[in-house]
């Protein structure tokens, strides 16, 4: 029986109650590596006090803690072989375009990093965050984008719409911040209008001057904008 | 020691006035015999339901668009439902029920020289929550929309989303139907596990113990480690399904590959949980009628522990083509090849077992036979959707299911018959009649061959899985005929079947009685009377064991084996 | 009613102890498996920090603290189980059962305000494993809960004093899971 071995488990609580303290007051010094280390480290470290001494393990035969650190190694290797796949949006010739929309829908929402006025939220998802304004000409940008610019470039401007596999080069993709970097606002207003060629690029990109006037084109590429990854 | 003696004499007749009788003792017996008998006969039942389904749906894969004969026309979406729920019933409902459940709870207390597991009311807890599971998925088949026809796997969204498999009720009772068979399972493998390691007769030590109810054991550790994720991801599912809830769906911040990799990180496992039983059970009937010892029994257990342990590190190769990283495919591409090995080294053993044995081809002995010659087409075939190159042509095609059916066919209904054919006598105290049963057998496994061949030939000629009706693919109407061939194969393997139910009906009630031990065999179940009564061995009369369980063919001896429990 | 089998022990642990140990180790894969789930998802999302920032802490860390006292209870009970004291390990068992109703007291008030405020299961990605898991484990405790009430009651006549341990060790692991949950979804934002 493992009952001969009672360790002084008042003292293990009061240490139990001291690292909960430790733990919570942990954020308040606003270093997120400290608070991650407070949090997590002292959670295994409670952790392993009280299946230690107060489930036993201690002094419990070998088979038992060598069956649980089974256990935590399967886990383990879940995590890694799982995680590449959720975990990150993009791969080696892979990219997850709606989970990469949500999480910029979602930054998006709360607090802005990017995008000026007039930007919305992209994907075809009702968004519960990121309503955005709609403009006051009562112009909709991104049902406009939907059914011209998406075929092409993709509803999350990916540059992966469902015409761009036989597209060469490529369409742009708006998510890609070098494309954002290479390019001015007045060179890319006047390739929507004017078309591709007429910037030195694609002459599969057509002109579309003939249907958005400056206004709307100005409201396309601000809704385009906020493609952008950060 | 005699103060042992007499608490176990004690507690065994207390134990033995609470058996109750008649129709009463099917619902609340904890008897581990009684509870096996009710795990076998409903597995063996759901196997029926299982192979029925596969008949209408191979008739509308044959000729497609007539009414099957018993059936009518088979709508698209009743296919899909029977050949999800054929999949999901062989495995949940008949491979583990029968080779796990039934043997399990009927053999680990025999052989290990024990009244009865270390949990019976657990036990019945855990047949009553199986049963109700079985209910569950029955019941899901005739429901307002029909049942489930997402496929066994239930890939999200397909699975999730009403929108998409349009059998709302139908899903929800199908995923319920498994979360229930899971939790009963997990029960059960508790009081397995618990019974063997700690309910051994005494002298029995470690490596005295037969190779069965190891492998019964090291499966049911398997099944509990690799479930977990999964219950956790069924509950995710389910969510999904009834609340609106967006785990899989990458819209709201949810991932589809992520249900993919919960499912195989316990589908692979699950396949050895349902093989190492198989080949326990063959190696039992191997050595009894070869009359010579197992060849490795140490080599066999750590190979069975090292497939196990690996068996966790292969999943993803059943995701090759659905979008995982490469550079992880290349890992899992290595492992599962890997994993061949300690399987092959198992098949080894056995047929090393059989080397220079004095052979007896009885009806057990000719299933367990049977059982490796099939297996081993299935464990080849694996080789080449192990790797990723060639996968990616052969993925979901019928060279996988051909694969499948050449694994799972001799686990589930090889490993079945072989497995009742050699222990009935025990249970039932009768002899089955040996012709009868092998005219069954070549009935089984010549239609088997014929089905499944075919299928491999129409695989790789380009068939793909799950679909309905060939003729929308006029570029594949030259392997229709394989097609048919399979089929018109598996309605002679079906009226195969009716043999062994007529056998199993007249040996019940006129076979020739069964003493102790009619294949002169060593374990201890053969010490017991046959059937064996409420806690096995009279009180005073329960089994020391003196040594291991193999011990054949001693030049020394008179007979030619050498019981566990007879004393140097 | 007990088997024979069940006094034996050929591994020299206690069948029932041995017995928890395999629920235990079942139970860390399906919360293990539930939360790496959550965990990756989490990673990949920085966005549901603006989510994970409505959870209150100080709710959080009540809970926590209400779980750890009672894990100490249930470790006195024990000990007094052990010294064959079955009245006083009884004691300690109910007030474990009242950590337990405080415990998921707490829990329901702390969810019908936000709920209320319009976080539900459905409103996104962090609420959803929020809830899931959460609500996991609380399942887990009223369980914990009700089975410790009933041995506490055999105890409290002196009998099955065994099962005071057994039942213990199931509530300290229930308590560790909160331990892990609760810098994940209260303190880690």
């Amino acid at each position: 029986m493992s009952g001969s071995h009672h360790p002084n488990y008042h003292r293990i609580y009061y240490t139990l109650l001291v690292l909960l303290l430790v733990s919570v007051a942990g954020p308040f010094l606003g270093i997120k590596w400290v608070t991650l280390i407070t949090a997590f480290g002292i959670a295994v470290w409670k952790a392993t006090l009280v299946v230690q001494n107060f489930m036993h393990l201690k002094w419990e035969q070998r088979l038992m803690k060598i069956m649980l650190a089974g256990t935590v190694t399967l886990l383990l290797l879940f995590f890694f072989g799982v995680a590449p796949d959720v975990m990150k949006h993009t791969g080696r010739n892979w990219r997850n375009d709606a989970a990469l929309a949500a999480t910029a829908r979602g930054i998006e929402s709360h607090g802005g990093a990017e995008g000026g006025e007039g930007a919305e939220g992209t994907g075809g998802a009702e968004g519960t965050e990121g309503t955005g304004h709609g403009a006051a000409s009562g112009f909709d940008a991104r049902a406009a984008f939907m059914t011209n610019c998406a075929p092409c470039h993709g509803q999350t401007g990916g540059g992966d719409g469902l015409a761009a596999a036989s597209l060469n080069p490529r369409p742009a993709d708006f998510s890609d911040p070098a494309f954002w970097r290479s390019r001015t606002d007045e060179q890319l207003l006047r390739a929507i209008r004017e078309g591709g060629a007429a910037v030195g690029r694609s002459p599969s990109m057509p002109a579309w001057g003939g249907m958005f006037d400056t206004t709307q084109t100005r409201e396309l590429l601000e809704f385009i904008r906020a493609f952008r990854r950060s | 020691m005699a103060t042992a003696a007499a608490l176990e004499s004690h507690a065994h007749d207390a134990h033995q006035h609470h058996e109750p009788r008649g129709i009463l003792k099917y619902l609340w017996s904890t008897d581990h015999k009684v509870i096996a008998m009710q795990y076998l006969f409903t597995g063996m039942f759901m196997g029926l339901i299982g192979g029925l389904m596969a008949y209408v749906f191979r008739m509308q894969i044959a000729f497609p668009g007539l009414p099957v004969p018993g059936y009518g026309v088979v709508s698209p979406g009743e296919y899909n439902a029977l050949i999800t729920n054929h999949g999901s019933i062989m495995i949940f409902w008949v491979a583990m029920p029968v080779l796990i459940a039934a043997f399990g709870n009927f053999l680990i207390p025999l052989m290990i020289g024990a009244d009865d597991m270390v949990f019976p009311r657990i036990n019945r807890l855990s047949y009553q929550i199986f049963f109700l599971s079985a209910v569950v998925i029955l019941a899901s088949l005739f429901v307002s929309g029909g049942g489930f026809g997402g496929a066994w796997t239930a890939y999200p969204p397909l699975s999730a989303q009403e929108q998409y498999n349009h059998t709302p009720l139908g899903s929800t009772l199908w995923l319920i139907a498994v979360a229930l068979e899971f939790v009963a399972f997990l029960l059960g493998g508790i009081n397995f596990i618990v019974t063997l390691m700690n309910g051994r007769a005494p002298g029995m030590k470690a490596y005295d113990i037969p190779l069965v109810c190891w492998m019964i054991v090291i499966a049911s550790i398997l099944f509990m480690l690799s479930v977990g994720p999964l219950i956790a991801g069924a509950g995710m599912l389910l969510f999904d399904q009834t609340l609106g809830t967006g785990f899989y769906d990458p819209t709201r911040g949810g991932d589809p590959i992520l249900w993919q990799h919960l499912f195989w990180f316990f589908g692979h496992p699950e396949v050895y949980v349902v093989l190492l039983p198989a080949i326990g059970i063959v190696i039992e009937i191997v050595a009894t009628f070869s009359r010579k010892k197992v060849f490795g029994y140490k080599v066999m257990l750590y190979t069975a522990v090292a497939t196990g342990v690996l068996s966790f590190f292969v999943w993803a190769h059943h995701q090759f083509v659905a979008g995982i990283d490469p550079r992880m495919a290349n890992v899992f591409m290595v492992t599962t090849l890997l994993i061949s090995v300690p399987i092959a080294e198992l098949v080894f053993v056995i047929i090393a077992t059989l080397y220079g044995g004095s052979i007896r081809f009885t009806t057990p002995m000719l299933w367990a036979l049977a059982f490796v010659a099939e297996f081993l087409i299935g464990g080849v075939t694996g080789i080449f959707l192990g790797a990723t190159g060639s996968d990616i042509y052969l993925h979901d095609t019928y060279f996988v299911l051909a694969h499948f059916h050449y694994t799972f066919f001799p686990i589930a209904i090889i490993g079945t018959f072989a497995a009742f054919t050699y222990w009935f006598p025990k249970m039932f105290g009768r002899m089955m009649d040996e012709r009868l049963g092998k005219i069954h057998f070549w009935g089984t496994i010549i239609p088997f061959n014929f089905i499944f061949i075919p299928l491999f030939i129409t695989g790789v000629g380009g068939d793909h899985r799950r679909i309905y009706n060939y003729e929308n693919f006029p570029d594949l109407a030259h392997l229709h005929w394989l097609r048919v061939v399979a089929t018109v194969a598996l309605l002679v393997m079906l009226l195969f079947q009716i043999p062994f139910f007529w056998n199993l009906v007249r040996s019940l009630r006129s076979g020739a009685k069964a003493g102790k031990n009619p294949w002169k065999a060593n374990t201890l179940e053969w010490t017991a009377e046959s059937p064996p009564p409420h806690g096995n061995w009279p009180a005073d009369q329960m089994p020391k064991v003196y040594r291991g369980p193999y011990e054949y063919g001693h030049k020394d001896r008179d007979e030619d084996y050498w019981p566990q429990n007879v004393p140097a | 009613m007990r088997p024979l089998a069940n006094t034996r022990s050929a591994t020299g642990i206690p069948t029932g102890r041995l017995a928890i140990w395999w629920v235990l180790a079942s139970e860390v894969v399906i919360f293990g498996g539930l939360i790496a789930s959550y965990i990756m998802h989490r990673l990949g999302h920085p966005e549901w920090a603006n989510a994970a920032a409505v959870t209150n802490v100080w709710i959080g860390a009540f809970n926590t603290l209400v779980l750890l006292s009672s894990s100490f209870t249930a470790v006195l009970a024990h000990k007094a189980a052990d010294q064959g004291d079955g009245a006083k390990a009884a004691r300690f068992l109910l007030y474990t059962v009242c950590g337990a109703a405080t415990f998921l007291g707490v829990k329901t008030y702390e969810w019908w305000s936000e709920i209320s405020h319009g976080y539900t299961i459905t409103s996104n990605g962090f609420w959803s494993f929020y809830y899931t898991a959460a609500g996991l484990h609380a399942l887990h405790v009223l369980a914990g809960a009700v089975i410790m009430a009933v041995v506490a009651a055999d105890a409290r006549k002196g009998k099955e004093l065994h099962r005071v341990e057994l039942i213990g060790i199931y509530w300290h692991f229930v308590d560790i899971v909160w331990i892990f949950l609760f810098p994940l979804l209260y303190i880690a934002k």
